[in-house]
């Protein structure tokens, strides 16, 4: 703990919530490791690390979710014993997970009084709860409808109702695990204005997270914790990005990677009209894309989440079907047209695809590590004699690329991947597609979910991919990472392509503008 | 020692072995019971029964050997169906069709087997023609719920369960009416043996040693291929590409899709293979020669076809596991029947007990992840 510090609260009895020594293991690895954290009356309190830290394990043992090996619980200095969510609920701890737990086919209303229906004779008394929610949701600034299906709400709605949930229950202590991982960026500006509100007001806020701008903006306090360990707490006022990162990381964190000049050469993929259909919409959701990817370049395809992103690369990576248009791959010294092409093809005549959604695309979440590692190689010569797996040869190479990346796991390459941190199962992806032959590189939100150590060492893999001579094209929502990592900028808006920016002349308000639709190249704005 | 508790394969043991006796345990409660409750059966019958029941065939003294043998024979078809539902849930699918399958195998067999004669073509040809058209069939019939499941995406449950009626219906109406109908015998409800076309498995001398004195059992070597195809099976899912590849598209379709898997063709072969499993399970009883096969199917299902969802769930789906599981609980059904017949209890009473176990396989998941838990916890 060379450079840890730790802040003390200013008088004792502020303490809410206390734990001690609070140690959890698992097999093969020790999530917490005598983690000793203070929440204050009223304060906001970061809790940061890495992936994997033990940030997430430390909060379901406060909400009773994993019991812990050793240490105790103290809420305004008695010890208390949390053996299931229920009993944290007793004691006001409320909870809104990463993946939301509400019934979609029940509206919102329903969804907050779900568990503490008040009930007369049997039937259900909607009025004087309808009451309270929209009083509740006034007084905190939530916006919500309360009649509203879940699952026709967005991402953010569906958080604040999760928050309603937490204020209907009287909880006082509120925790949050990872809140802004789904959000749009507006969604998070509204998240920390409810966010402070609600410290206010008396309510005390644990906020997981390792996206240090929030946590500057939002929280009073943050404590680190690294492998399993704690490592200190720092006042935020007092402290910085540079010095939360290294608290988190253990070294310094280069927060922009430098890179050199592209130097673009052949056209790897070149993309002609490209369209597809939305059969739920009836419309097309990627409308008229055209665009070519040279090998050298990290080219970004930025725009606002839902925008026919997802869409385009479905369509360019063969996992749906294009309703027109052309998509040509350099094969051999040739372009060959692919449109038609099968997904095996495309991946073995040189795509790499790091999808946008690792369990529903990336993995199979119950396969091991290994068997993920070899997903789309399996079939290679080198795994297989006859039809029958060389488990040698896939064991050292996964236990290579393991090593390589740095991806974390409780028993290595034997690992179910359901039970790896959702950061190390997107290294193990990454680690995957860099690691496969290939001359294009699609990206989608390849630091989703990840912390700055991590995000650092994938951007200098797509770097170093890049100087290799390989075409990237890269789908982000994060402004940041688009402008850090491209070389060109396309916006996509509405399914279209409405402007192409050079991301050493333009900035991020130009962007924006684009982004939301208000400025387009080649057409008059309306 | 405490690694080999952790390894999956022990915990999936223990649970049968936990499921197996939990069902024994309920099942004594039973007998119990009713040995209270009902004045003509003295309490001593329970223990009595208890003991019958975990004897198997050898609760039959001298007619130990001959019911081992006929034993032995209805396994055959258990094993096939408990590796047809265990190979279809390894690939995510639930195959409750194995019971058309099954039907399906058992016409297709019997037909080339009765139609072909073998005063032109030699038996043993036959012989084979007749179980891959068995196994042909019910490929074809388990394909068709996996072509409504991979390009329609329908439930393969109900698929399945109406294709078992379907079957059942089919069969009956190919056979109605049918020069195959025993009419020799007037056994006219039964299809001619197909020992009657010198057509007959390859005993091996098995059914003179597992007789009672001068009757000889069923038994055939169809116990050693079933044996046999469950190694197979072992192996195809566990150790070469094309199990890997089946796997993957059970647990994720899209990730399948995504690595370049024919994410379609995968779920129709799961179903095509876990078909010709049960179709051959019953393809190898029907040519044992001296079945009688009741082609009045429309009325009720063969058994087997359900047992081989127990099967599956108490071996956990191994396949290797399936064939102990389907041992046991032909044991179990031998030492019912015995019960019957040697106490005052009813055969109801010995299907009940039967009932309990299968009923308790189910448990076998539960357990295994209970032992998860425990297992977690204990890691210090």
């Amino acid at each position: 703990m060379d450079n840890a510090k730790t802040v003390l609260p200013k008088e004792d009895n502020d303490i809410v919530i206390e734990l001690r020594d609070i140690t959890k293991v698992f097999p093969g690895i020790i999530a917490n490791d005598h983690i000793n954290l203070q929440l204050c009356r009223g304060e906001i309190h970061a809790l940061l690390g890495e992936n994997g830290a033990g940030k997430s394990t430390l909060m379901s043992v406060l909400f009773g979710l994993y019991q812990p090996e050793e240490g105790e619980i103290l809420k305004n200095g008695k010890v208390v014993k949390i053996n299931d969510p229920n009993d944290a609920n007793d004691l006001g701890i409320g909870m809104v997970h990463q993946h939301f737990k509400l019934v979609e086919v029940f509206t919102v209303l329903e969804n907050i009084i779900l568990g503490v229906e008040t009930t007369k004779n049997g039937f259900l008394q909607m009025d004087d709860a309808r009451k309270k929610v929209m009083e509740l949701s006034e007084n905190y600034g939530l916006n919500i409808d309360p009649d509203a299906l879940v699952e026709n709400i967005t991402v953010g709605m569906q958080q604040r109702t999760e928050i309603l949930k937490m204020l209907y229950h009287d909880n006082e202590i509120l925790i949050f695990d990872e809140p802004t991982a789904v959000l749009t960026p507006q969604e998070i500006d509204e998240l920390m204005a409810i966010m402070k509100g609600l410290a206010a007001e008396g309510k005390s806020i644990l906020f997981i997270s390792h996206k240090l701008n929030e946590i500057m903006e939002v929280a009073d306090r943050c404590s680190v914790l690294r492998k399993g360990k704690y490592i200190g707490t720092v006042d935020i006022k007092n402290s910085s990005k540079e010095e939360l990162s290294n608290m988190m990381v253990g070294r310094d964190v280069k927060f922009r990677v430098d890179k050199d000049e592209a130097k673009p050469k052949e056209t790897i993929l070149k993309i002609s009209d490209m369209c597809v259909h939305d059969h739920i919409h009836n419309k097309d959701s990627v409308h008229n894309v055209s665009l070519e990817v040279r090998a050298g370049e990290i080219v970004c395809i930025a725009g606002i989440d839902g925008n026919g992103q997802s869409e385009f690369v479905y369509g360019l990576t063969g996992l749906e079907p294009i309703k027109s248009g052309k998509v040509e791959l350099l094969v051999g010294d040739q372009m060959e047209d692919i449109t038609h092409k099968s997904i095996r093809y495309r991946n073995t005549h040189g795509i790499s695809h790091i999808p946008e959604d690792r369990h529903k695309h990336g993995l199979v979440l119950d396969y091991t590590l290994e068997q993920n590692i070899v997903l789309q190689r399996y079939f290679e010569p080198r795994f297989h004699n006859n039809g029958f797996i060389n488990f040698g040869e896939v064991r050292s190479y996964s236990e290579g690329l393991i090593e390589q990346f740095d991806v974390r796991s409780g028993q290595g390459p034997i690992t179910i991947t359901r039970s790896m941190s959702g950061g190390n199962q997107q290294k193990a992806i990454i680690a995957r597609e860099i690691d496969r032959e290939h001359r294009l590189l699609i990206a989608v939100q390849p630091t989703r979910g990840l912390d700055v150590g991590a995000i650092e060492f994938i951007h200098k893999e797509i770097f170093r991919k890049r100087d290799e001579g390989a075409a990237v094209l890269l789908v982000s929502l994060e402004l940041e990472e688009v402008m850090n990592l491209s070389d060109r900028i396309l916006v996509m808006y509405e399914g279209e392509i409405v402007g192409e920016l050079d991301p050493k002349k333009t900035n991020v308000q130009e962007l924006g503008l684009y982004m939301a639709g208000a400025k387009r190249q080649g057409k008059e704005t309306h | 020692m405490k690694e080999f508790l952790k390894k999956d394969g022990t915990r999936s043991l223990i649970a049968s072995i936990l499921c197996i006796l939990g069902g024994i345990f309920v099942g004594f409660v039973v007998l119990l019971l009713l040995a209270i409750f009902t004045k003509d059966i003295p309490i001593g019958q329970a223990f009595q029964g208890l003991g019958i029941v975990l004897s198997g065939p050898f609760s039959s003294g001298r007619n130990a050997m001959f019911q081992l043998g006929n034993m032995l024979f209805n396994t055959t078809p258990l094993i096939f169906t408990g590796l047809s539902v265990a190979i279809a849930f390894k690939t995510g699918l639930f195959n409750i069709g194995a019971p058309g399958q099954y039907l399906m195998g058992a016409m297709a067999a019997l037909i080339v087997s009765l139609s072909i004669p073998s005063s032109v073509v030699p038996p043993a040809i036959i012989w084979i023609l007749a179980l891959l058209a068995g196994a042909l069939a019910g490929a074809l019939w388990g394909a068709i719920p996996g072509m409504f499941k991979a390009f329609l995406n329908l439930n393969e449950v109900i698929v399945c369960i109406m294709s078992n009626w379907i079957a059942a219906n089919v069969v009956s109406w190919v056979f109605a009416d049918s020069k195959f109908i025993n009419y020799a015998e007037t056994k006219v409800n039964f299809i001619v043996k197909t020992e009657t076309n010198n057509i007959a498995t390859p005993t091996l001398g098995l059914d003179s040693l597992f007789s009672g004195g001068s009757v000889k059992s069923y038994v055939d070597i169809s116990i050693f291929i079933a044996i046999f195809v469950a190694i197979v099976m072992y192996i195809i899912m566990n150790k070469t590409t094309f199990g890997y590849e089946l796997q993957a598209c059970g647990f994720n379709k899209n990730a399948s899709k995504y690595a370049g898997m024919n994410e379609k063709r995968n779920i129709i072969l799961s179903m095509a293979i876990a078909g010709a499993l049960a179709a051959s399970g019953a393809a190898l009883w029907a040519l044992n020669g001296h079945q009688d096969f009741k082609w009045e199917t429309y009325l009720t299902l063969p058994a087997d076809g359900f047992n081989g969802i127990s099967a599956a769930l108490l071996a956990s789906n191994n396949p290797i596991g399936v064939i102990f599981s389907a041992l046991f609980l032909k044991f179990i059904n031998v030492g019912g029947s015995n019960l019957a017949a040697n106490t005052a209890f009813n055969e109801y009473v010995s299907q009940l007990i039967i009932a309990m176990i299968v009923y308790f396989s189910g448990f076998a998941r539960y357990i295994i992840s209970v032992m998860k838990i425990k297992g977690v916890e204990k890691v210090r």
